[in-house]
């Protein structure tokens, strides 16, 4: 009896898996509405993979969907699959992801690198496949790149220029002789870390203000609080933080915040993420930089399509960098 | 008297005859690779690129890392234990390799030896607390997990460190086979781990201690070292690992693996590991493996939304451990 | 017979797979009887008390309970209408207090917040009803004895009320004193009504305290007769389906002059200054209560505990040493079985090759650390037609085994390392009388073969019958030991309890 009872079980449980699965496949479909399963793919149209990194992160998600769109409005011309990664140091699930694409047989890879070094090996192999690969976001490593004797097109934003942009709007701000702040940086593998770095650097260099503490805290909201808590606790006199990015801006105002510090200290951050303009209005963040996110991926795929069209591949392209502040929101 | 003793003695010998060796594979392994065979069946009604020599040869070279790490998570469970500092382990072990190599220059070999004498070493220092002393395994790894990632902090300077071609033919297929050295490495460590699991004392004795470790001390069976040992192998399984993942990437990266350990375990579950110690099977957690990455690639191929990729990962581990119970309950009732 | 019987069961079936643990089982009994349910290990004894109470359902065959149709789905429905069952493993958590184990499903509370001293009292009640007024109801259970722990279960029983109680061995682990004490109570609620059925292999116990007996073979019913019309020999016959053969063989001693094991002052936490020799070809008992370190005594002896003085000398080994791992013991020719073979005797979850080649993989089953599996098939299988163990086949893990054959495993694999000094703790608690039998044979077969026997056991018909000379362990100290020629019940009943008069 009771055995009968656990095979009906084991046909239920076999059931949900496969149901489960098909829901999975069933969604993608109407998710991501141009995707291998749409079969039509002839050769007339090419598809094109779109590596990015944590789709968790609102910056990626809103290139995704800027990608998205694009394709749906011009579905005639290219088909479209999107892959992300769990978090942004993944970086061996988004080489896999990589190879699985060029396994696949797509004909374009648009990639968002999680590390401007290890992924170039795989892109290597992705370009002698003959597929063409686009840099977007991330520069890659120009040593590694020569090293590996491959060219790779770069599409995006200066995050260098970006930063000293951010940099010399704070510098102008700070008033005093005696002027010191604190950096919190990204992950300092990315490239981006690095280049958002040496532009704060930069400005304060110029601006003749003494960076006393910088550290990392990897991107995220909550470590960004507890470092910048410390960083207030071990020095208060200091009257700004630079955050490479807007969660770590958004950790740090918290954390300023709670120090009883809110009129004294002056953060900005970089990416111009929506939850920072509300921030901006109200005065607790001084200034962000939007590197047009939603942008981004479009570029890249132009990029894309116009080498698989037969054009020479170009050179590196650079998008815009603005910076925004209270007087920008305000004259949108 | 004397008859009814034959009698009895005859009765026994028929009882004896044990199960078909091929009836006994069917049923150990019968549930997995049902599970694996529905998800390749699946996937391959979804993309016709799935069930391609090109895919499936990509979704080889890519398990070598989680393979190793489930080998010795696999001896870790049966004693009893749990190792959570494979993933930084392997990180370290990648680490060193990498700063070795590209930054003093190292050969290959010199650099992999000391890799995995540090990766051991760190093993040992797991199975030496835990077990020495009596602590659970799941803390003293814990702590483990913390300082190997700060040390592969430390020794790469927080930089990811490019290595290039002297590292990468070792995770890159050989043209005639298709298949890399790292996979064909991985292949056999899962062979000799279920030997040993199954074919020597060690084995033996490892599957005893995870079952009742008074019961074995009773049985005048120094059983310390044998654990402290299993430990050890998980260690340098994770050098393994380290060496697999740094030559795919052909970078050594600082904040690689992380949470991997969960991957490593859930394979091994999967495959019918039991938390509890005293049963599993090298074997079952390598298709345990399989499961995790046809699971991973086929829904990157079809392109499924991040979200729902997570959802429906989740679903099939919990599924197919699920169906590995109900299997372990029929074969009991019949 | 007016009134209906207080349990009735009609054509109970149980199968598991397609093994009949249970066939057609009709049976009745009566309120303010002690019902004896009697039968070899495997018969299905415990499994029929299961089903009747709710622990496992019925495959076929239906319950009346006081007249009522009665179908347990668990054990919450058969508690409902007034049945307990005291399981033969005990069910008590190990962390928690006697008081609290005690009154588990009904803890006085108010409004979920524990009244610890209700508690307490209530607890104290109950067991000074059923006279344990030696044990703390703040105790954490697992701190107590092994027999203490079964007269708490047991007294979780009896603390609820109920009509119908049954007990599955409850004595296995009980010294004859507590038996009695437990005999008594028993009896007092037989007259106030309760009906009782009550298992187990003592058939002295059996015959002296119920009214009536049901005797199961196999998985079937045999007879239900009135006690007084039976003597345990007829018992035993009904039981193994054969007349029983003069059992209890002639003494015959194979104890030799030279001394095989030499224990001095052996003192370690409750046990002090022991000491004592054993020759070869000797079989040595220990008696002694509850709780006089007898069990102690023999785990400082293997260094399964780190004695603080004394010394164990072997023949073979010259010096005197105290051993601080089993391993040095087993290396200088030493075995033992031990009392609680699921605890530390066992692999359960193993099969029946694993757990009897565990002690000596190393020296008869391996080459170069490589497992030699024909060989530890062939003698895992001739230990098991030898031993006469039940079993399907020798790749059954050893849980699924009943107690006997179970313990034959333990013994077993101390046969395939072989020792000079075999430690028995408790050899045939829980086990049947053919089990038992075939186990006497055993040590028997082992004395014939030079080697010494140590065993403790807490039922004296066991040493009297078996042993050459009988140690009596009191409070911690071996008070005396007694010769075959010399000694009697009384005088080792008057040494078991010296330590406590006067």
């Amino acid at each position: 009896m009771s055995t009968q009872r656990f095979k009906r079980r084991g046909l239920l449980s076999a059931g949900l898996i496969i149901g489960l699965i098909s829901f999975g496949s069933c969604s993608s479909d109407s998710g991501s509405p141009t995707t291998v399963g749409s079969g039509d793919s002839s050769a007339a149209k090419p598809r094109i993979a779109l590596i990015m990194k944590s789709l968790a992160n609102e910056f990626f998600s809103t290139m995704a969907e800027g990608a998205e769109a694009h394709q749906s409005a011009h579905a005639n011309q290219y088909d479209l699959v999107v892959n992300g990664i769990k978090d942004e140091r993944d970086l061996s699930r988004q080489v896999a992801l990589v190879e699985e694409m060029v396994a696949s047989g797509v004909d374009a890879i648009v990639i968002a690198p999680a590390d401007s070094k290890a992924l170039v090996p795989a892109l290597r192999r992705a370009k002698a496949a003959g597929i063409v690969v686009v840099n977007i976001d991330n520069q890659l490593d120009q040593d590694v790149l020569k090293q590996e004797n491959v060219t790779i097109p770069f599409v995006g934003p200066d995050n260098l220029a970006g930063a000293r942009k951010v940099g010399d709007f704070l510098g102008n701000e700070l008033e005093g002789s005696d002027r010191k702040v604190a950096v919190l940086e990204g992950i300092r593998t990315s490239f981006n870390a690095q280049q958002r770095l040496k532009g704060f650097e930069a400005s304060m260099a110029e601006a003749g203000i003494e960076i006393v503490d910088s550290q990392s805290a990897e991107w995220e909201m909550s470590k960004a609080n507890t470092i910048a808590s410390s960083m207030l606790s071990e020095h208060p006199e200091i009257s700004a933080i630079l955050a490479a990015n807007d969660s770590m801006a958004l950790g740090a105002i918290a954390a300023v915040k709670s120090a009883g510090l809110s009129d004294k200290v002056k953060i900005v951050g970089f990416d111009n993420i929506t939850a920072i303009q509300a921030a901006i209005k109200e005065g607790k963040v001084l200034a962000t930089a939007d590197q047009h996110g939603d942008q981004l991926a479009v570029f890249g795929i132009e990029v894309a399509l116009n080498e698989l069209a037969g054009e020479a591949a170009g050179d590196d392209i650079e998008t815009p960098v603005d910076l925004v502040t209270k007087q920008t929101l305000s004259a949108k | 008297m004397e008859s009814r003793k034959d009698h009895a003695g005859f009765v026994l010998r028929v009882r004896f005859v044990k199960q078909s060796k091929w009836l006994q594979i069917g049923i150990q392994y019968g549930g997995l690779i049902a599970v694996l065979a529905l998800l390749i069946a699946v996937f391959s009604a979804c993309s016709k690129n799935f069930l391609q020599p090109a895919t499936l040869l990509t979704i080889a070279n890519q398990i070598p890392d989680l393979t190793f790490l489930a080998v010795g998570m696999t001896l870790v469970l049966i004693v009893g234990g749990i190792d959570l500092s494979v993933g930084s382990l392997l990180a370290l072990s990648s680490a060193i390799l990498g700063v070795l190599m590209a930054n003093y220059g190292w050969p290959i070999w010199a650099a992999f030896g000391i890799a995995m004498l540090v990766a051991g070493l760190c093993g040992t220092i797991n199975g030496a607390i835990s077990v020495g002393w009596g602590i659970p395994s799941f803390i003293v790894t814990l702590g483990m997990l913390e300082i190997a990632r700060g040390a592969t902090k430390v020794v790469t300077s927080s930089q990811s460190v490019y290595i290039g071609s002297q590292v990468e033919w070792f995770g890159q297929p050989i043209a005639s086979l298709r298949l890399s050295p790292a996979f064909l490495i991985a292949v056999l460590a899962v062979i000799v781990g279920q030997f040993v699991l199954t074919r020597t004392v060690f084995g033996r004795y490892c599957v005893a201690i995870g079952t009742n470790k008074e019961a074995v001390r009773m049985s005048g069976i120094r059983a310390t070292p044998y654990a402290i040992a299993v430990f050890a192998i998980s260690g340098l399984m994770c050098g393994m690992a380290g060496l697999a993942q740094t030559s795919r990437l052909s970078t050594a990266d600082p904040n690689g693996a992380v949470g991997i350990e969960l991957a490593a375990i859930a394979a091994c579950v999967i495959g019918g590991t039991s938390l509890m110690g005293g049963r599993g099977s090298v074997v079952s957690s390598f298709i345990g493996v399989l499961i995790i990455q046809v699971l991973q690639t086929g829904l990157a191929q079809i392109g499924v939304s991040d979200a729902n990729k997570q959802i429906i990962t989740g679903s099939v581990i919990v599924l197919a451990v699920l169906l590995d119970a109900l299997r372990n309950r029929l074969s009991h009732r019949s | 017979m007016t009134a209906p019987p207080l349990l009735q069961t009609k054509s109970l079936t149980k199968r598991y797979g397609s093994v009949n643990v249970l066939s057609d089982v009709t049976m009745h009994a009566r309120d303010g009887e002690i019902h004896a349910l009697v039968g070899a290990n495997g018969a299905g004894k415990s499994t029929l008390c299961k089903i009747i109470s709710g622990l496992v359902p019925a495959s076929g065959g239906t319950m009346k309970f006081d007249g009522n149709d009665y179908r347990p789905e668990n054990k919450q429905s058969s508690e409902s209408v007034g049945i307990q069952i005291v399981q033969q493993e005990l069910n008590l958590i190990g962390t928690l207090s006697v008081a609290e184990n005690l009154f588990l499903t009904r803890l006085p509370n108010r409004g979920g917040v524990l009244r610890g001293r209700d508690l307490h009292h209530q607890a104290r009640a109950v067991l000074d009803r059923f006279g344990l007024t030696a044990i703390e109801t703040h105790t954490a259970v697992e701190s107590l004895g092994v027999g203490h722990q079964q007269m708490v279960e047991i007294a979780t029983a009896l603390a609820r009320d109920c009509r119908l109680l049954i007990l599955d061995e409850p004595t296995a682990a009980l010294t004859g004193r507590e038996s009695q004490q437990l005999f008594e109570h028993l009896r007092r609620l037989r007259d106030e009504g309760v009906g009782i059925i009550y298992i187990s292999h003592r058939l002295d116990e059996v015959a002296s305290l119920s009214d009536r007996i049901t005797i199961l073979r196999d998985g079937r019913f045999v007879e239900t007769r009135d006690t007084a019309s039976m003597t345990t020999d007829e018992m035993i016959a009904l039981m193994s389906g054969e007349e029983a053969a003069g059992q209890i063989a002639e003494h015959q001693t194979y104890r030799r002059d030279e001394i095989a094991m030499r224990v001095r002052q052996i003192t370690s936490g409750f046990v002090n200054d022991v000491s004592f020799d054993v020759r070869r070809g000797e079989r040595f008992g220990i008696t002694g209560l509850i709780g006089s370190g007898r069990t102690e005594l023999l785990r400082a002896i293997f260094g399964a505990d780190v004695a603080t003085a004394g010394e164990v000398e072997l023949t073979d080994v010259k010096d005197g040493q105290l051993f601080s791992h089993p391993a040095d013991a087993v290396a200088a020719g030493l075995a033992m079985v031990t009392e609680d073979r699921k605890q530390n005797g066992l692999l359960l979850s193993q099969s029946i090759i694993t757990n009897t080649t565990l002690c000596s993989l190393r020296p008869q089953f391996s080459r170069g650390g490589l497992l030699r599996i024909g060989d530890e098939e062939r003698i895992a299988s001739s230990m098991v037609t030898n031993l006469e163990t039940h079993c399907e086949h020798i790749d059954q893990s050893v849980g699924t085994l009943s107690g006997g054959n179970q313990q034959k495993i333990a013994i077993a694999k101390w046969l395939v390392h072989d020792a000079e000094v075999f430690l028995f703790d408790e050899p045939t608690r829980g086990i049947d009388v053919a089990a038992r039998r075939r186990i006497y044979r055993l040590i028997e077969s082992l004395a014939k073969n030079d080697k010494a026997c140590v065993i403790v056991s807490s039922d004296l018909e066991e040493l009297l019958e078996t042993c050459d000379a009988i140690a009596v362990m009191c409070d911690g100290k071996m008070v005396e030991t007694f010769q075959r020629d010399k000694w009697s019940r009384e005088k080792i009943m008057q040494a078991s309890f010296s330590g406590y008069v006067s």
